[in-house]
């Protein structure tokens, strides 16, 4: 843009420098030539940032251009204009057509076009054909130049997007690499070694046991993978359940399922293992099994803690508590799914969790 | 703890730390520790020049997969037992690994006592099972299972017969019989092998025979498709 308006500003110099013996007012040409070149110093170096381009500014720059097109009937005689002589800043008019395409896309460049055209046929008092076609071309510089600005910025900005994104996803794999390389190996040794010696080291080794499931959970980071044709996959969202106490296991592959069910499962699981982490006894140990046969998922969560006698939960049902197995069956049932639970006194507690599949 | 001095046991792990706080651990209760390595091209040099009974291998090795690394130690000493110690989270790496030939699976986080105990089973030729394993194992029979399923359904009608079409699949295909199938899930839900063997009355040789069988059925067949797999592309 700077390098149209310094080549227009060159040809209309050579133009005021040529005919400037014929105007009424050859001071007046020169003046109007000064304020050109001053005005291109001040747009070139102000628009050069993007900061620089205000709307006040823009709005000047258009005043100022068809300030001095108006000027052309005070300073050339009017026998000149009527014969077709050009206006003062000829085609450096257009440029701020153009910067107000840059700024403010076809709208604004045909905005900005409209008021160079309005000045430039005041400025005639006609229509000549050379004028017309000079009209239609700022049109066209106005809104198919601020089109294709808007196209190069809205490309510009997507492919910006894209860069940082990658650049994020690249810098998340080298931080879980380092962390699965250094940090995760000793919590483990920590965790592994600390259990053998017993007393106090015990408890920092369970905590550093779950330390090491948190972080792993973390980077493996099964929420930024996108679900899978929206299905989630429920081995994914078991897994983080794992711990020192808990053993998850799945099948090799990815266990899909829709969003309800998948979820549904998942939350029903983790309430039974609170349940495990309540009334199961201190000691106790729960393993939770996936299983997918195709038509449907089932998932076991089974604990070798207390247990109850069969009775109890009939008897916790009908005296109307309604006990977190029933909350585990409720959601269930609503993915059209079934919950069960085994339990006798001293041999732990089973729940089975199954979903259809459609 | 280690009763077999004779046990030469090789530690490949890319993590030094582990490494070596393993192999002292291993050398405190009396094993030997044949060696150790980093990567797997290095274990399959000093497996070939120390000859160790089990290797204790880790899956996340740089230069090639916990697999590759087993069939090629087994390819040139088939009385090594190969045990895989991983991190959670690689399920595919740790199935690939055990149908490639491994005798177990543990995970990192597991006591060291009961390292040492699938040691010494890894060492008897006994299949170490977690609960983590036989739960892969299962649902490496549902997919063979529904593979053959869906390549009979697709299959030509005629050959499918009176008996339906989930009994078309090829003989050579692993299946599980009930008590297997019975007993695999008990393990997966962490019941131990005399747990299992009061409550199916049995015994517990007979359950641990059952899970072996799991793991050697699928090694088969992984072996029978990589030959078939060499043979359609011509490998000598």
């Amino acid at each position: 843009m700077a390098v149209f308006r310094v080549v227009t500003l060159i040809y209309a110099a050579v133009l005021i420098t040529r005919d400037h013996n014929g105007y009424a007012h050859p001071a007046a040409g020169w003046l109007a030539l000064a304020v050109m070149v001053g005005w291109s110093a001040v747009t070139i170096i102000a628009y050069a940032r993007p900061a620089g381009r205000q709307p006040w500014l823009i709005c000047a720059d258009v005043a100022v251009c068809a300030a001095l097109v108006l000027s052309t009937r005070l300073i050339v005689p009017a026998s000149q204009i009527n014969a077709g002589a050009p206006t003062i800043p000829t085609s450096w008019a257009a440029s701020s057509v153009l910067a107000c395409a840059v700024a403010g896309g076809p709208a604004g460049g045909l905005a900005g076009a409209g008021v160079i055209i309005a000045a430039d046929i005041v400025e005639r008092q006609a229509l000549p054909q050379a004028t017309f076609s000079n009209i239609v071309l700022i049109l066209i510089a106005g809104g198919v130049g601020g089109y294709i600005v808007q196209l190069g910025l809205r490309a510009e900005a997507a492919a910006d997007h894209a860069a940082r994104l990658e650049a994020a996803i690249a810098e998340r794999d080298r931080i879980a690499r380092g962390i699965h390389d250094s940090v995760l190996q000793v919590l483990a040794l920590v965790a592994a070694r600390g259990r053998e010696l017993g007393g106090e080291s015990a408890e920092l080794a369970r905590l550093a046991g779950e330390q090491e499931s948190a972080l792993r959970a973390l980077v493996t980071g099964t929420a930024v993978v996108p679900p899978e044709g929206g299905q989630l996959d429920l081995a994914g969202l078991l897994e983080p359940l794992g711990g020192s106490r808990v053993t998850v296991s799945c099948p090799a592959g990815a266990v899909l399922l829709d969003d309800a069910p998948a979820r549904a499962l998942a939350a029903a699981a983790g309430e039974a293992l609170d349940n495990v982490r309540r009334h199961a006894g201190a000691d106790a140990r729960a393993w939770v099994l996936v299983e997918d046969d195709g038509g449907s998922v089932t998932v076991s969560v089974r604990d070798n803690g207390l247990g109850f006698a069969a009775g109890r939960l009939a008897q916790a049902e009908a005296a109307g508590r309604l006990g977190v197995a029933q909350s585990i069956k409720g959601r269930l049932r609503d993915v059209g799914g079934s919950a069960c639970v085994r339990s006798s006194p001293g041999q732990g507690t089973e729940v089975e969790l199954r979903v259809p599949r459609r | 703890m280690c009763p077999d001095a004779e046990l030469r046991i090789l530690v490949v792990d890319d993590h030094p730390i582990w490494r070596h706080s393993v192999a002292a651990g291993l050398e405190e209760a009396g094993c030997t520790v044949a060696g150790t390595a980093g990567d797997g091209a290095q274990a399959l040099r000093v497996a070939t020049a120390t000859r160790p009974g089990v290797v204790l291998l880790d899956l996340n090795l740089p230069d090639m997969s916990g697999a590759e690394v087993t069939r090629r130690l087994l390819a040139a000493d088939p009385a090594v037992r190969v045990l895989i110690l991983s991190a959670s989270g690689e399920r595919q790496d740790v199935l690939d690994a055990m149908t490639a030939g491994a005798t177990g699976y543990l995970v990192k986080s597991a006591q060291f006592s009961e390292l040492l105990a699938a040691v010494r089973s890894a060492a008897a030729g006994e299949a170490v099972f977690t609960p983590g394993l036989a739960g892969l194992v299962l649902g490496e029979y549902r997919r063979l299972a529904a593979g053959s399923a869906a390549e009979a359904e697709g299959g030509p009608a005629g050959s499918a017969g009176p008996v339906g079409p989930s009994r078309a699949a090829s003989p050579g295909q692993p299946r599980l019989t009930e008590r297997e199938t019975e007993v695999l899930r008990l393990v997966a839900k962490g019941m131990t092998y005399p747990e299992i063997a009061a409550l199916l009355v049995l015994s517990p040789r007979t359950v641990q025979n059952h899970v072996q069988n799991t793991l050697i059925k699928l090694q088969l067949h992984n072996k029978a498709q990589l030959v078939r797999y060499a043979l359609e592309q011509g490998i000598e």
